[in-house]
């Protein structure tokens, strides 16, 4: 295992926190997290580094990532992944790009709008899409006992348990430092900057992703609770050659609940070596 | 010793306003969801809606008979708190069913409206209407409103500063004028009618603490209403932070530039009081406020988020007995004596200038709302008119002189 290192890299709206790990000269492959901003506590990003060189950026609002003023939409989010694929010097050759729920959501309208940046797409649970009769739940304004329990399939996760805590602290009427609300104040504001109204989703995503060149696989987890199947099966019907995979005991948060089965699927699709 | 030249004039006599929240007095006792974005709109029964709209109204059209200096509303959406949604409607009436009362708007929630020179409009009718006795309130909407409309709740303020700049303009610049703004663009902004308060109507903005509105503000010279639903401590270092936020722009604050907004309730005696209110006030307290403190993300600034959270554990919602209602004076409950003495003692502590007072809450019913109104009107008001007179210092010279 690998471990991840910060580094700052400088884009035009500011400087952004990027974690990284992995032989420099092995592949690249990029991780776009989910609003959780799950980058340090992942390990299958270490796991993943063992193979690949590994670029986990936070997004503006996330860690130390500056410029989420400058941030009003899901263009905006594509516009600075550009910048980034430029400062990171990914835009001659693309990247094997990795997203998670928001993450796969970007991940998708990147390599929908510029495939040159995208050699394979992997969309694990990914928002981004509205489907008729299959909203994706609500994230904002809930109790964290109930996101818990959309976002993991076991409630004895580490970072379940720790969201069951922090209710009882909320339940108690204790006051909570404010230190450690400030993390998830900010990365709220800054998913709700992108991801408000429409809620989650582009409109116009859906028919524009036969564009998409990428390789491509869709993730869902089976015990996904905040997005439910429709939507893998969207992107993977929308998107030519996408291949759609279930993973059996996982929930929304599959990166953090089933890290192995991930890497495996990973190193089963992106290639080894360039 | 300073000597400044509020010092020397003294401040402007006390005014008394009534406020109405227009709440809705009947969900069902099993009901013990939110009050707000999604109580389920089975729960308005429109037989009572026809009863409550009109006898709201008459208790307001009662307190410009009272002698009220003027009557307060606001504007909330899809929620039993208060069933206004459109304050400009209620406005027009009053515009014509009061006679000499101002009528104050507190407010329109600008960053709802779309194009906001709608406001302008609106608010210019009834200014004309009234014969010029509009209070133009601005509010940024809470947060259960940012879910109701969907509007990008890390937007609020942007739209609001930019709603607000462009309402005064269209007030006060002649029209036609193109304005283009980030969230608003309008070719031509050339608003028929214009009020009849020249430049333009007096300016109130409510707020509940956050550092941001009050620096605007006291930026503008504008009055900030401090809400209430906290203990009185928090009201106190509201408006300490207010007055100081006037010092920055260089100016000492007007007590007319800060109104107290506090429900009270007068009966014969002190006992007969919390007798018969205690009931009404706490189905406002436990029913009605339950997801009114939703906060949507971006809605407000990491530094006032940190400011506003100190006065969190004292929100009303957490309130359980009638003690503690009594020692942070969440309302003023009593006979006539005290109900002065206690409206005294805490106006003199915060220093405003305007006593906006809640006469009917919760589920309080017509009869006791207009003898509460009446014995506040005979008993209580005039002595408030004489202890606060033209010319008078409403703070003390002690804490006046503290802060200089």
């Amino acid at each position: 295992m690998a471990p991840l290192t910060e580094e700052k890299v400088s884009t035009s709206i500011g400087k952004q926190s990027v974690w990284r790990a992995g032989p420099p000269d092995g592949p690249t492959l990029v991780y776009l997290h989910s609003a959780t901003g799950e980058v340090p506590l992942a390990p299958v990003l270490e796991d993943l580094a063992e193979t690949y060189q590994v670029v986990a950026p936070l997004f503006p609002g996330f860690g130390e990532s500056e410029g989420i003023d400058q941030i009003n939409d899901i263009e905006d989010a594509v516009f600075h992944l550009l910048d980034l694929w430029d400062a990171l010097g990914l835009s001659e050759r693309g990247a094997a790009v990795v997203g998670a729920s928001l993450g796969g959501w970007m991940a998708a309208e990147l390599a929908m709008r510029y495939p040159s940046s995208t050699s394979h797409l992997v969309l694990v649970n990914p928002a981004g899409l509205f489907i008729e009769n299959h909203p994706i739940k609500e994230i904002f304004g809930r109790q964290p006992a109930e996101l818990a329990e959309d976002l993991f399939a076991d409630q004895h996760h580490p970072m379940a348990e720790m969201m069951h805590q922090f209710q009882a602290v909320v339940d108690s009427k204790a006051e909570i430092p404010f230190d450690l609300m400030k993390p998830m104040l900010q990365s709220l504001a800054a998913t709700a900057k992108v991801a408000w109204n429409p809620y989650l989703h582009d409109p116009k995503l859906l028919r524009r992703l036969y564009r998409v060149t990428a390789a491509t696989l869709v993730v869902h987890g089976a015990d996904d609770r905040l997005i439910p199947r429709e939507h893998a099966v969207a992107y993977a019907e929308a998107i030519g050659g996408a291949r759609l995979v279930d993973v059996e005991g996982a929930g929304h948060l599959l990166p953090l609940e089933k890290p192995a089965e991930l890497a495996a699927l990973i190193r089963g699709f992106v290639p080894a070596a360039g | 010793v300073t000597l400044s030249s509020s010092n020397t004039q003294g401040d402007p006599a006390m005014r008394v306003f009534s406020f109405h929240l227009m709440p809705y007095p009947a969900l069902p006792p099993g009901y013990d969801g939110p009050a707000w974005i999604t109580c389920p709109n089975a729960l308005f029964d429109p037989a009572v809606g026809h009863e409550i709209y009109n006898r709201y109204l008459d208790e307001l059209v009662y307190a410009d008979e009272l002698g009220f200096d003027g009557v307060c509303i606001n504007e909330h959406h899809q929620n039993a708190y208060g069933i206004m949604p459109s304050p400009n409607l209620m406005a027009s009436i009053l515009a014509r069913q009061t006679k000499r009362c101002k009528i104050a708007i507190v407010g329109n929630a600008l960053p709802l409206y779309d194009p906001p020179t709608r406001v302008a409009e609106e608010f210019a009718m009834i200014d004309c209407i009234s014969g010029g006795r509009l209070i133009a309130g601005f509010v940024v909407g809470g947060g259960p409103e940012y879910y109701s409309f969907s509007i990008n709740p890390a937007h609020a303020r942007e739209r609001f500063y930019e709603a607000h700049d462009l309402i005064i303009k269209a007030w006060t610049e002649p029209g036609p004028f193109e304005f283009i703004g980030k969230h608003y663009q309008i070719r031509y902004v050339n608003t028929w009618p214009r009020p009849v308060q020249q430049p333009h109507p007096e300016v109130w903005i409510p707020g509940v603490g956050s550092l941001e509105t009050m620096e605007f503000v006291a930026r503008h010279h504008y009055a900030y209403m401090g809400i209430p639903y906290f203990h009185i401590n928090v009201f106190e270092r509201t408006f300490r932070m207010f007055r100081e936020a006037c010092e920055r722009e260089g100016y000492e604050a007007d007590p007319q530039q800060m109104g107290w907004l506090e429900p009270i309730y007068v009966a014969e005696t002190d006992e007969q009081a919390r007798r018969e209110y205690e009931d009404h006030f706490f189905y406002f307290v436990k029913r009605l406020l339950p997801g009114i403190n939703i906060q949507p993300p971006g809605y407000t600034t990491l530094r006032s988020m940190e400011s506003m959270l100190k006065g969190l554990n004292t929100f009303a919602i957490n309130l359980e007995n009638w003690d503690q209602v009594v020692e942070g004076q969440y309302a003023i409950v009593g006979s006539p004596d005290t109900v002065y003495e206690k409206l005294v003692e805490n106006l003199r502590r915060l220093g405003t200038g305007n006593l906006l007072g809640l006469f009917q809450l919760g589920t309080l019913p017509g009869d006791l709302t207009r003898r509460n109104l009446e014995l506040f009107a005979t008993e209580v008001m005039p002595r408030l008119k004489r202890e606060f007179p033209e010319g008078v210092r409403i703070l003390p010279d002690a804490s006046a002189g503290a802060v200089a």
